[in-house]
């Protein structure tokens, strides 16, 4: 397993994408965090953390990054050598798995103190930082292993990416528009708006554990269903 | 070390694409992989290498499936597309990420580099190498581990008359070693000047498994004989 993880991180250094991804993290980060401290200024929000906020522009690049690990091998042709070095499809998903999670978790993180900092700059009680950075790299680190598992499952990148949009960015707040009761409750089991629940603390519709626990159920599931698929069907 | 194949069929929907293959490549000589296109090459090469799931039958390294063994690289080298390499990833770096996932020291990149020439030019992303640099690379890849046993997929393919030579004479140290080395082709005068040994299908049937005297028999040419076993000559 340590041999098969120093691959990956070996893979994931040495091409641009993760350059690009992590710039645009950060980049996504400013933008967002500025803009929406602005708001928050001006009274047209009242939220206690704007770097939570700017996440659900940030998260893009983190997902797109994470899905770019699995799908990319099978756009770039190297899947088949991949698995004649690491057979093990169980190995070789974990091994990307957590690579993927040590990035993003770090990286996560620091794009979460960013966007505090830029939040205290503009709003004069902008809250801690810490304890929210952390939740931030923790969120990340679960959609990161959704996305890399649905990667695996679906191969392609744009159907992954557009999948993994829709469940994410489109739906829910389709879902949340008329203010239903039944449809508000489906939204509130996607990943992305349970995660949500986890990174602002809510206490309803349920605690914030039961969120990041969804989030993590929806991991659980991609991740299997990915693992399903490299086992069951011909590289 | 032996590649066996023990009835390995593959059926893709009706069509049997590999047919109960039986056949043991052995040590210490070139064994040739003929076949027109679509007779099952390639698919069989994947089957060995645990890519493809056989319908039925087994593939066997060593007498165990390649992805049963826990550092896969250094029983068995493989070259299969020549183009399976990350086009942003330097050649260098691309074997540094396989040498170290079957914990190979990395110092094996540079003598492989070396072994196949490729080391002015592998610090060099790959998308910019030529099809020959490709094959070299995948060459290096395939020699990493210093494995017992070779299988290369067209490994002339692309290369220039001083990299088919070279390939040639490289093929016939590596049996003299006492190595396995399965190679298939369709160069059939290239296959006459370095196999040892020849094995033959058409529709994923084995025709032919004989010492390449024994296949030459009366016959000029390989081109002679295959035609004659393959059935579609001119």
């Amino acid at each position: 397993m340590r041999a098969a993880i120093r691959s990956e991180w070996t893979k994931l250094w040495t091409t641009r994408t993760v350059w690009w991804a992590l710039l645009g993290a950060f980049v996504l980060m400013a933008a967002a965090a500025g803009q929406n401290a602005i708001y928050v200024e001006n009274g047209d929000v009242t939220t206690a953390s704007v770097a939570v906020m700017s996440v659900t522009i940030a998260q893009l690049a983190f997902v797109a990054l994470a899905m770019l690990v699995m799908t990319g091998e099978y756009s770039a042709g190297t899947i088949r050598a991949t698995l004649s070095w690491i057979p093990s499809r169980g190995r070789l998903l974990s091994a990307k798995i957590a690579v993927v999670s040590a990035v993003t978790l770090v990286t996560g993180v620091a794009v979460g103190l960013l966007g505090g900092v830029i939040a205290s700059a503009i709003v004069d009680d902008s809250g801690s930082i810490a304890g929210d950075a952390f939740k931030i790299g923790i969120y990340l680190v679960l959609l990161g292993a959704l996305a890399t598992g649905l990667g695996a499952a679906l191969r392609g990148p744009v159907v992954t990416l557009v999948v993994l949009l829709m469940t994410i960015v489109v739906i829910p707040p389709l879902l949340q528009l008329p203010d239903i009761a039944v449809l508000n409750g489906i939204a509130d089991a996607f990943p992305g708006v349970a995660g949500g629940h986890f990174l602002y603390g809510d206490a309803d519709p349920y605690p914030p554990l039961v969120g990041l626990l969804i989030l993590a159920g929806w991991a659980a599931l991609a991740v299997a269903a990915g693992w399903q698929v490299l086992t069951r069907r011909d590289a | 070390m032996s590649i066996t194949l023990e009835k390995l069929t593959k059926r893709y929907g009706p069509t049997l694409a590999v047919d109960g293959l039986d056949l043991a490549v052995r040590p210490g000589r070139v064994t040739g992989f003929l076949g027109p296109n679509g007779a099952g090459k390639s698919t069989t090469m994947r089957m060995v290498l645990g890519l493809d799931r056989p319908t039925s039958g087994r593939a066997l390294v060593g007498g165990r499936a390649y992805d049963s063994y826990k550092w896969p690289l250094r029983e068995m080298g493989a070259l299969l597309e020549a183009k399976a390499v990350h086009p942003g990833r330097t050649g260098r770096n691309h074997l540094l990420a396989m040498a170290r996932s079957n914990a190979v020291p990395d110092r094996r990149v540079d003598e492989v580099l070396a072994v196949v020439g490729l080391t002015d030019v592998a610090r060099r992303r790959s998308g910019t190498h030529s099809l020959g640099m490709g094959q070299r690379l995948g060459i290096a890849g395939a020699l990493l581990a210093d494995p017992p046993v070779l299988m290369l997929d067209e490994p002339v393919n692309g290369l220039d008359p001083d990299g088919v030579r070279w390939i040639r004479g490289l093929l016939r140290d590596l049996a003299a070693e006492g190595r396995t080395v399965f190679v298939s082709s369709h160069l059939l005068s290239e296959m006459q000047m370095t196999a040892d040994h020849l094995v033959v299908i058409g529709h994923g049937k084995l025709l032919a498994d004989a010492p390449m005297t024994e296949i030459m028999g009366g016959h000029a040419t390989l081109e002679d004989a295959y035609y004659e076993l393959t059935g579609s000559a001119a």
